[in-house]
C-alpha cells in the first residue's frame, strides 16, 4: 500500500488565485527524485517550475498541460512514495477534496510550525546533538542511518546525507582507451584528447618534463593557425543545435506577445551626468553606501513616478491600475536568462536603503534564488546596458507595466560652456518605451523631463 | 649420564611427535591444502628436545622461521599448532600468525620468527629480565648457519657479554642457509661457535644428531649460565631432511645426499639403536609410542580440518590492547 | 610485441643490461643458489627466478651470492654505486627493509645530498612485496608508502610486464637510487611487451581504462583489480579512468589532477594500511589542488590498520578486494 499524495495547483504570493499547467516534464508512472522538475505552471504574472518535494513516483497526471486556468488547490497529479495499483489511485482521485486553506502546497508539505517531540533514540545510540536535532526536524528513521563517526557514532553529516538522498547522477560512460605508446611520452589526458580528435601525437611538441606532451600541447596543436603564405582553407561550420529550454520558451512567448500586442512609442532624451557622477562620489563617502549610478537613476525614477502617477501604472485588459508607490523592476542578466526582480516602494526609500535592496536582489538573481515575491508585479522597469558601453537602446515593455526606461552608458560629448568656450561633459542617453493604450505622449514626456531635472541637479533629489 | 626410563620414553615421544608432525605437513602441503610458506624441522629433533628437556616454563626460548620443533619441544600443544598452520581461529595464534609465527609465551616460547636473525636481541632482552628476577632462569636463542651472519646476531652477542646476560646462543648448523652452503656463506676461522669465542664467551660443541650428546652438553652449558657466568654459546652439527621451504626442489643437494643423511644421520634411528642396544628400552615400547604419535597427529589434522574458521571481523582484533 | 611473463621481463632486462654494461652487478641472498654445496652453483637463480642463468653467463664477481645479511647487501650496493658500479641488489622480501633500513634511508637515499651533489648512487634495490600468498605478517607487507616518504629515493611499482621492463631500463640508465617493488602475485602474469629498446620514464602514470565518471588511482596488483571493476561498471554506463601510477616517487600529480578535473570523483586503492599511506597522500593532493572539481567526497580503499594476517579468510578480508573497490566507486558515483 503506497502512501499517496496530491500534487495541487500551488498558491504563489498573496494574489494568485489560479494557474495554468504550461507543460509536464514527467509522465505517468515515472520515478522522480527530490528536486526533479515536475511541471511548469503559468500565472498571469510569471511562469515557474514545480519541483518534487521527495523521492517517489508520479502515479497519474490528472490535469493535462495547456488547458484553461484552474483555481489554486486543484488536483494536478497523484504522487506516491512507491508504485501503486491503478484502482488505488482512482479511488484516491475520486475521494480528493481540495484543501480549504490558502495554498495546497503548504498543506501537502505537512510541515507544521510547531516544534516536534524529539525523535525516539534507541538506547545507547551514539549520535551527536546536532545530528539528533536534524534527524528530529526531518523525521529521519535513525535505524537506517549508518554512523561514520568514531566507533559508529552518527554525525551531522550522516543525517544530512539521509535527508538529501542522492540523485541519480548523469553518467557519461566509458571512453575509448588509446593504446599506450612507449615512444611518445604524453599525459593520459593528452592521449585521450588526441585520440578523440585524431591528432597524431608524433607531430605535437611537448612542453612538460622531459618533453612530455600535455593537454595544453594537444589543444594548441588543434587550434594551430596556418603558417604565413599558406592558402586559405574553408573548414566545417556545422551549427550546434540547441532547443529552447523551459525558461527561454516562456521568455520568448511573453516578449513576442508584448512586442506584438502593445503599441509601443519611444521618447529619447539625453541627460548631462557630470553633476550626478560627482554627487554620487561625495554622497557615497558621506553615507558610506555603495550606490551605483544605476541606483541613482532608479532612485530618481521613483521620485519622478511619485510626481507623475499617470506613468506609474499597470494595464490589465481594459483597466488601468494606478499605484500610489513606485515598485521598480531592475533587469538583471543571470545564468537562467534575463530576470527582473523588483525593488518595492522606491519613492519612499533613502538612497542607501535602495542600494542595499538592489544589491541583495542582484545577488539572489545571480545565485538563482529569486522567489516569486521578488518577481511578482512591479509598476515600472529600468533596464541598463551602460556597463557594456551601449550608448542608447529601446527596451520592450514588461507587461502588465505601462513603461520601461532604457539607460545607456555615460559618454563624453563636446558642449558649450557658460563662458562660450568648448568643453566636454558626460552624457547619458535615456529611452522611455511607453504603452500608448494607457499613457499619452505628453504625460510620458513630462515624466521624462522631471527625471532629467532630478538627474542633472541631484541635490534636488534630497530636497 | 643416566636417564630414567620415563625420561627416555618422554624424550623419544617428543622427538617422534616433531618428526611425524613435519612428515605429515610435508604430505599435506604437497596437496595444496595448506597455504603460505612452511619450513620443516625434520632431522634436527634431537637438538630441540635435547635442549628443552632441561627447561621449565620460566626459561625462555626464541626460535626461527624453522620453528615447529622448538615449539613442540618447549610444550606448545600439537593440536593448537596444527590448527594454526591450517589458519583456524582456534589455532594457537587464532590463525593470524601461521607456521612462521607460532608462539606461546606462557610456555616460555617467545615465537618463531620470519625475520632471519631477529631472535638473538630478543633473547638477550629476555635473559636480562631473568637476571633481574634472580631465579637462575635463562634465555636461549636458536640460530641457524644463516642467521649467524646477520648483524643483529653479532650485536646481541656483544650486548650479552657486556651485560653478563644469562643468554645462550645456540647455533644449529644444518649446513644450509636457505639454498646456500655453510662453507660458502659463513666466514670464520673454523665454525660458527668460534665467533662467540672471539667475543670472550665460553663455547661448547656437539653432535646434533645424537640426543645424548646434546642433552649432556646442554646440562653443562646451562649449569654454567645459571651460575651467573654470563652468556655462553653452543653449536650443534645437524641435518635438515627437507628443503629450505616446502616446494624447494633442493637442486643444491649433492647426489644421494638426502638418502645418505636419512640413513646415517637420523637422530631418531640413532636414539632407538642406542637405547635398545643398551637394553634400556624394548623396541616394542618404542613401536607403541610410534603408533600413539601417529594417531595423535592424525587426530590433530582431523581437528584442524574441522576447526572454526576466522571471519573478516577478526582482521582488526588484537592489533592493540586498548583502542 | 612479444608475450612475456613479469618475472621474465625483469630477468631479461637485467641480463641485457649486464651484457651491454660491465658495471652492472647483481647481489643478494641466493641470487645464484647452491654456493658452497655439493649440488653446485645455479641451484635456483633467485627465489623468484629473476636471476636464473646469470651466474653461468657472468660469473661470481658480477653475480654476488650473499649471506643472509640485508644491511650488508644494501650497504654494499650503496658502496658499489658510489664507486661507479651499477648494483642491482635483491632484498627477496620487501619486509626486510626493516633489517636494512638505516642503509636504505640514512645512507643510500642521502649520499648525494649530504655530499653536496658531488656524487651519484645509482643503486637499484629490488624487492618482492605484497600479500596474497598467506606468507604471514613478516613476508607480505606493502611498504611503498614508507619508502616514498624518504627524500632521495625513487620508488617504482610496475603493474605489467611491459612496464617492469621499461621502468627497470629507466632505473638502469638513471643516476639515482631506485627501490624497485615487484608484487609477488604478479610474477606469473603474462603480458605483451613492446620490442625495441624502450624505457618508461618515472613520474608518468599510465591510463589503464578510460571513462568520464570516476577516477581510480592504484599501483601494482591493485591496478588489475581496478580494471576489473572498470570493465564491470562500463556495462552499466559508468566510465572509470583507471590510473596506474607506475611510480610513487616521483608521482604523476598532473595526471591525477587532470583526470579528477574531468570526472569529479576519486577512489584511491592502496594495499598498505590506511594511516599515512599512498591513498591518504593522493587524496590530500586532490583535496588541495582539485577541490572545486570534486562532486563527491574522496573514497579510499586500503588494507585495515592491522598487520597482514595468515589465514586464507583473514588475508582475503585484509586485501582491498574487487568487491570493496566496486562499492567505493558506487558510493562516489551515487553521491549527490
Amino acid at each position: 500500500m503506497s502512501k499517496l499524495r496530491p500534487l495541487c495547483m500551488p498558491k504563489w504570493g498573496i494574489e494568485m488565485t489560479e494557474g495554468t499547467v504550461a507543460e509536464w516534464m514527467v509522465s505517468d508512472g515515472q520515478q522522480v527524485a527530490k528536486g526533479d522538475v515536475l511541471c511548469l505552471i503559468e500565472t498571469n504574472k510569471i511562469t515557474n517550475e514545480v519541483e518534487a518535494e521527495r523521492d517517489g513516483f508520479v502515479l497519474r497526471i490528472v490535469e493535462p498541460a495547456g488547458e484553461d486556468a484552474r483555481p489554486v488547490g486543484t488536483l494536478l497529479a497523484v504522487i506516491g512514495d512507491t508504485a501503486a495499483e491503478e484502482d488505488e489511485v482512482s479511488s484516491f482521485i475520486a475521494g480528493f477534496v481540495p484543501s480549504e486553506s490558502s495554498g495546497a502546497k503548504a498543506a501537502s508539505s505537512g510541515k507544521s510550525a510547531k516544534t516536534k517531540a524529539p525523535a525516539k533514540v534507541p538506547t545507547n545510540l551514539a549520535i551527536s546533538p546536532k545530528a539528533l536535532e536534524l534527524a528530529t526536524a526531518h523525521e529521519v528513521d535513525l535505524s537506517t542511518v549508518e554512523g561514520s563517526g568514531r566507533a559508529g557514532r552518527i554525525t551531522f553529516q550522516d543525517v544530512h546525507r539521509q535527508v538529501n538522498l542522492p540523485a541519480a547522477p548523469q553518467f557519461k560512460g566509458p571512453a575509448d582507451l588509446p593504446a599506450e605508446d612507449y615512444v611518445i611520452f604524453a599525459t593520459p589526458l593528452a592521449r585521450r584528447i588526441a585520440h578523440a580528435h585524431g591528432v597524431d601525437l608524433a607531430a605535437v611538441a611537448g612542453t612538460g618534463s622531459r618533453g612530455r606532451i600535455s593537454k595544453s600541447d594537444v589543444l594548441a596543436s588543434l587550434s594551430k593557425t596556418p603558417s604565413a603564405g599558406s592558402p586559405f582553407e574553408v573548414v566545417g561550420n556545422r551549427p550546434q543545435v540547441e532547443p529552447f529550454d523551459k525558461i527561454r520558451k516562456v521568455v520568448a512567448r511573453r516578449l513576442t506577445e508584448a512586442k506584438r500586442d502593445i503599441p509601443h512609442f519611444y521618447l529619447r532624451i539625453s541627460v548631462r551626468a557630470d553633476a550626478l557622477l560627482a554627487f554620487r562620489k561625495t554622497a557615497n563617502l558621506v553615507l558610506s553606501s555603495k550606490a551605483s549610478v544605476n541606483d541613482y537613476i532608479v532612485f530618481a525614477a521613483g521620485k519622478a513616478l511619485a510626481r507623475h502617477p499617470e506613468v506609474n501604472v499597470q494595464v490589465h485588459g481594459e483597466e488601468i491600475h494606478r499605484f500610489p508607490h513606485a515598485d521598480i523592476a531592475v533587469a538583471v542578466a543571470s545564468d537562467k536568462g534575463l530576470v527582473t526582480p523588483i525593488v518595492r516602494q522606491v519613492d519612499r526609500m533613502r538612497i542607501d536603503q535602495l542600494a542595499d535592496a538592489s544589491a541583495a536582489l542582484i545577488d539572489k538573481a545571480r545565485q538563482g534564488r529569486l522567489s516569486y515575491e521578488d518577481l511578482d508585479g512591479g509598476t515600472f522597469t529600468v533596464s541598463n546596458l551602460g556597463m557594456y558601453g551601449i550608448e542608447a537602446f529601446d527596451a520592450v515593455i514588461n507587461p502588465p507595466q505601462g513603461a520601461i526606461l532604457a539607460v545607456g552608458a555615460a559618454t563624453e560629448v563636446p558642449c558649450r560652456r557658460d563662458d562660450g568656450s568648448v568643453g566636454f561633459e558626460q552624457c547619458i542617453a535615456l529611452t522611455l518605451s511607453v504603452d500608448h493604450r494607457a499613457i499619452d505622449g505628453a504625460q510620458a514626456a513630462q515624466f521624462l523631463a522631471t527625471l532629467k531635472g532630478y538627474l542633472e541637479a541631484p541635490d534636488t533629489l534630497f530636497a | 649420564m643416566q636417564l630414567s626410563r620415563e625420561a627416555l620414553l618422554q624424550a623419544y615421544r617428543r622427538m617422534k611427535i616433531i618428526r611425524e608432525f613435519e612428515e605429515r605437513l610435508h604430505n599435506e602441503i604437497a596437496t595444496g591444502e595448506i597455504a603460505g610458506f612452511t619450513h620443516l624441522y625434520g632431522g634436527q629433533e634431537a637438538v630441540a628436545v635435547g635442549v628443552c628437556e632441561h627447561l621449565d616454563n620460566d626459561d625462555k626460548i626464541v626460535s626461527t622461521h624453522r620453528g615447529h620443533g622448538h615449539c613442540l619441544a618447549k610444550g606448545c600443544e600439537v593440536e593448537g599448532m596444527m590448527k594454526e598452520i591450517w589458519g583456524s581461529s582456534e589455532g594457537l595464534c587464532k590463525g593470524k600468525g601461521g607456521s612462521m609465527h607460532i608462539a606461546d609465551v606462557d610456555q616460555g616460547m617467545l615465537g618463531a620468527n620470519g625475520i632471519v636473525g631477529a631472535g638473538a636481541p630478543i633473547a638477550v632482552g629476555a635473559a636480562l629480565a631473568a637476571k633481574l628476577d634472580g631465579k637462575g632462569k635463562v634465555a636461549i636463542t636458536f640460530s641457524g648457519d644463516g642467521a649467524c651472519n646477520q648483524g643483529t646476531t653479532f650485536e646481541a652477542m656483544n650486548l650479552a657479554v657486556v651485560t653478563k646476560a644469562p643468554c645462550i646462543f645456540l647455533f644449529e648448523n644444518n649446513h644450509y642457509s636457505e639454498h646456500t652452503g655453510f662453507r660458502y656463506a659463513v666466514g670464520t676461522k673454523d665454525d660458527i661457535a668460534s665467533r662467540a669465542e672471539a667475543f670472550g664467551m665460553k663455547v661448547w660443541r656437539g653432535d646434533g644428531t645424537d640426543f645424548f650428546d646434546v642433552f649432556d652438553t646442554m646440562r653443562e652449558v646451562l649449569d654454567y649460565v645459571r651460575a651467573g657466568n654470563g652468556p655462553a654459546a653452543v653449536e650443534f652439527d645437524t641435518e635438515r631432511f627437507f628443503g629450505h621451504f616446502e616446494g624447494d626442489p633442493q637442486r643444491y643437494r649433492g647426489k644421494g645426499e638426502l638418502e645418505r643423511i636419512r640413513k646415517e644421520r637420523d637422530c631418531l634411528t640413532k636414539f632407538r639403536e642406542s637405547v635398545t642396544g643398551a637394553s634400556l628400552l624394548e623396541a616394542s615400547e618404542l613401536d607403541a609410542i610410534d603408533q600413539e604419535v601417529l594417531d595423535q597427529i592424525d587426530n590433530s589434522v582431523d581437528a584442524a580440518r574441522s576447526a572454526a574458521r576466522p571471519t573478516a571481523d577478526d582482521v582488526t582484533t588484537d592489533v592493540y590492547v586498548a583502542y | 610485441m612479444t608475450k612475456m611473463m613479469y618475472r621474465d621481463a625483469i630477468r631479461s632486462t637485467i641480463f641485457e643490461a649486464m651484457e651491454q654494461d660491465d658495471s652492472v652487478v647483481v647481489l643478494g641472498e641466493d641470487v645464484v643458489g647452491g654456493m658452497g654445496t655439493d649440488g653446485g652453483p645455479e641451484a635456483i637463480g633467485g627465489i623468484w627466478s629473476t636471476s636464473t642463468g646469470f651466474y653461468d653467463a657472468f660469473g661470481a664477481d658480477r653475480v654476488i651470492d650473499t649471506p643472509i645479511s640485508e644491511s650488508a647487501i644494501v650497504g654494499a650496493a650503496g658502496g658499489l654505486a658510489l664507486a661507479g658500479k651499477r648494483p642491482v641488489a635483491e632484498l627477496m622480501f620487501a619486509d626486510f627493509i626493516g633489517v636494512s633500513l638505516d642503509q636504505i634511508w640514512n645512507q643510500i637515499a642521502k649520499f648525494r645530498y649530504m655530499f653536496g651533489g658531488k656524487s651519484t648512487c645509482p643503486a637499484i634495490i629490488r624487492m618482492a612485496y605484497g600479500a596474497g600468498f598467506n606468507a604471514g605478517a613478516q613476508h607480505s607487507q606493502s611498504v611503498h608508502h614508507i619508502l616514498a616518504s624518504m627524500p632521495g629515493l625513487k620508488v617504482v611499482m610496475p603493474a605489467t610486464p611491459a612496464d617492469a621492463r621499461g621502468l627497470l631500463r629507466e632505473a638502469l640508465r638513471g643516476q639515482d637510487p631506485v627501490i624497485f617493488m615487484e608484487h609477488k602475485m604478479l610474477y606469473g602474469m603474462e603480458g605483451e611487451v613492446p620490442d625495441g629498446d624502450y624505457t618508461v620514464p618515472f613520474g608518468h602514470a599510465r591510463l589503464a581504462r578510460a571513462g568520464d565518471d570516476v577516477t581510480l588511482v592504484a599501483t601494482g596488483l591493485m591496478v588489475s583489480r581496478c580494471e576489473q571493476v572498470a570493465d564491470k561498471l562500463a556495462e552499466e554506463g559508468i566510465g572509470c579512468d583507471v590510473l596506474d601510477l607506475r611510480t610513487v616517487s616521483p608521482m604523476d600529480e598532473e595526471a591525477i589532477l587532470d583526470s579528477v578535473e574531468q570526472t569529479g570523483r576519486l577512489v584511491v586503492v592502496d594495499e598498505a594500511p590506511p594511516r599515512c599511506n599512498l591513498a591518504t597522500d593522493v587524496s590530500a593532493i586532490v583535496a588541495q589542488k582539485a577541490f572545486a572539481s570534486l562532486k563527491a567526497p574522496i573514497e579510499m580503499v586500503s588494507a585495515p590498520h592491522s598487520p597482514v594476517p595468515f589465514a586464507l579468510e583473514l588475508e582475503q578480508a585484509y586485501l582491498p578486494s574487487v568487491d570493496r573497490i566496486e562499492q567505493a566507486v558506487r558510493k562516489v558515483t551515487g553521491w549527490q
